[in-house]
């Protein structure tokens, strides 16, 4: 369709710049009611369309696609574990040693697939990004966190409380249809037992398995040049 | 002669957006309360018989979500009570059971879609939009069954050279991490494999087929014009301002009773579409089998 290169370029880093902000004024301007839900719905779902977009343009290879396949369906069944999974520590590790795009790809497919087992939903969605983004994330910084071993535990705990707070607004969000400071406080106190057990467990799997994992992914970096 | 279920991917996911997108973006009671009872009546036409019940855990849900509104909300004008020096109004405990039957709804009909969804339908889907992402769902969705299958492998050769035991909770934990160790270091070779064997056939080349071939037929087509006519039938009324509904201060609804009906009736054809389209199959079923 276009043919200048140069076009498609400006497009492809102006879209997110334009498209997003665009989208949260067109809300706010023709939805008078606070529908916050409706418009932070559809931020996020751009978002994850602007990722899986980048993913799809870029040749990421099929042995890191097979990689990323295999890191999800632990994933999944780590979601499986009762109390405390250990999802989020399986993606920081893969965004560590597979780079932050498997990262996201990781903690967002695998909160898609996880929900078929616990109920699909638009907080699906809100996950998606969440996880992805705490994948992401690891993966920007992984030369750092790979060489300091408490840092990362501690980006475990962050990102543990991080996860909470914004599944928090979400639950806000669909229940009053717009943002609600105090529901949104009494929210927050009514998951403290789920952010702590996000936290510690994310403490304690990353403890656990950042040096095994690590070092079979590692393993199969260096063996077949991931 | 399709079921429900066997519509094209695409037509039972537009109805889905439709039914699901109304009833959470605009708040009007009437729109909840037909959602819920269109999700209802799906469901039991789909599971006839069989495995009846579970209605207790959502009405449970439903008190909880009702109540919670009123402790934390004090907003609207007709107070019933004080607690702790706080107003209880009746606005906001009608808020909280409007919010508690959308939520019960969505929850319903999503269950449902995540039933009559296969994987083949969600690649068919998904595919169309980014071929990648559905390469790697489609794989991972087949490693949990396989994956599986292969930790009860490791875990019978382990048990089988007596390094597996379920003796004393410390051994059990440290055997099911040998295990674990072993499935991980297997699926990402296996993984590698199977990478290799994909690009040697020919992987990410164009025109890729599908294991499922899903047509859009006339009937298909039938059903989305109908959709697209009721749920234009809504957004006119919503537009309008036909189904406008507050409840703060004071519970106020739209003046236009014509809109008002124009836009429960589209809704209401609309949500009880899945029902009816399985309905109308049964019974063109029936009728067959009678001639026979």
């Amino acid at each position: 369709m276009l043919k200048s290169k140069r076009i498609k370029t400006a497009i492809k880093y102006l879209m997110p710049f334009i498209l997003i902000p665009a989208f949260t004024i067109a809300g706010s301007l023709l939805i008078s009611e606070k529908r916050h839900l409706f418009v932070s719905l559809g931020v996020t779902l751009l978002s994850l369309l602007l990722f899986y977009s980048g993913v799809e343009r870029k040749n990421i290879g099929t042995r890191r696609m097979v990689g990323v396949a295999v890191m999800s369906a632990f994933c999944v069944f780590g979601r499986l574990l009762p109390y405390f999974k250990p999802v989020t520590a399986i993606t920081t590790i893969s965004a560590l040693y597979l780079g932050s795009e498997a990262g996201f790809l990781v903690g967002s497919l695998s909160a898609f697939l996880s929900n078929f087992y616990f109920g699909q939903g638009p907080w699906t969605a809100f996950q998606m990004l969440a996880l992805g983004l705490i994948g992401f994330i690891a993966g920007m910084l992984s030369e750092t966190l790979k060489k300091n071993r408490p840092l990362l535990l501690a980006y475990g705990v962050v990102s543990g409380v991080a996860y909470s707070f914004i599944m928090d607004i979400w639950t806000v969000l669909w229940y009053a249809g717009g943002f609600d400071a105090g529901l949104y406080l009494a929210a927050l106190t009514s998951a403290v037992p789920y952010t702590v057990s996000y936290a510690f467990s994310n403490f304690i799997f990353l403890y656990l398995l950042a040096g095994p994992l690590g070092r079979k992914l590692e393993r199969v970096r260096i063996k077949y040049g991931l | 002669m399709n079921r429900f279920e066997e519509y094209n991917p695409i037509t039972v996911a537009v109805i889905y957006l439709c039914i699901l997108g109304i009833s959470m973006f605009f708040i009007n009671p009437a729109l909840q309360i037909l959602s819920f009872l269109g999700a209802v009546s799906y469901d039991a036409v789909r599971r006839g018989k069989k495995r009846r019940g579970g209605y207790l855990w959502y009405l449970t849900l439903f008190l909880i979500l009702t109540f919670v509104n009123p402790l934390v909300s004090h907003n609207g004008v007709t107070v019933l009570f004080f607690l702790n020096n706080n107003a209880i109004t009746l606005e906001s405990i009608m808020f909280g059971a409007n919010s508690g039957i959308m939520i019960l709804a969505a929850i319903l009909w999503l269950r449902s879609f995540s039933d009559i969804t296969t994987s083949d339908r969600l690649l068919y889907l998904t595919g169309r939009l980014s071929p990648k992402i559905s390469l790697i769902l489609s794989m991972a969705i087949r490693y949990v069954p396989l994956f599986r299958k292969q930790a009860k492998k490791i875990e019978d050769g382990g048990k089988a050279i007596g390094i597996y035991t379920k003796d004393s909770i410390p051994g059990n934990i440290k055997s099911k991490l040998r295990v674990f160790s072993a499935m991980v270091t297997w699926a990402l070779e296996n993984g590698i494999i199977t990478a290799d064997s994909m690009s040697a056939r020919g992987y990410g080349l164009k025109r890729r087929t599908s294991f499922s071939v899903f047509k859009i037929n006339k009937e298909d087509v039938a059903v989305l014009l109908a959709v697209c006519l009721l749920f234009a039938g809504v957004m006119y009324a919503v537009l309008r301002g036909g189904l406008d509904f507050s409840f703060y201060p004071r519970v106020t609804t739209g003046k236009n009773a014509a809109l008002y009906i124009t836009g429960c009736i589209s809704y209401g054809l609309l949500v009880l579409s899945p029902a009816l389209l399985e309905i109308w199959s049964n019974i063109r079923w029936k009728y067959l089998i009678s001639k026979i």
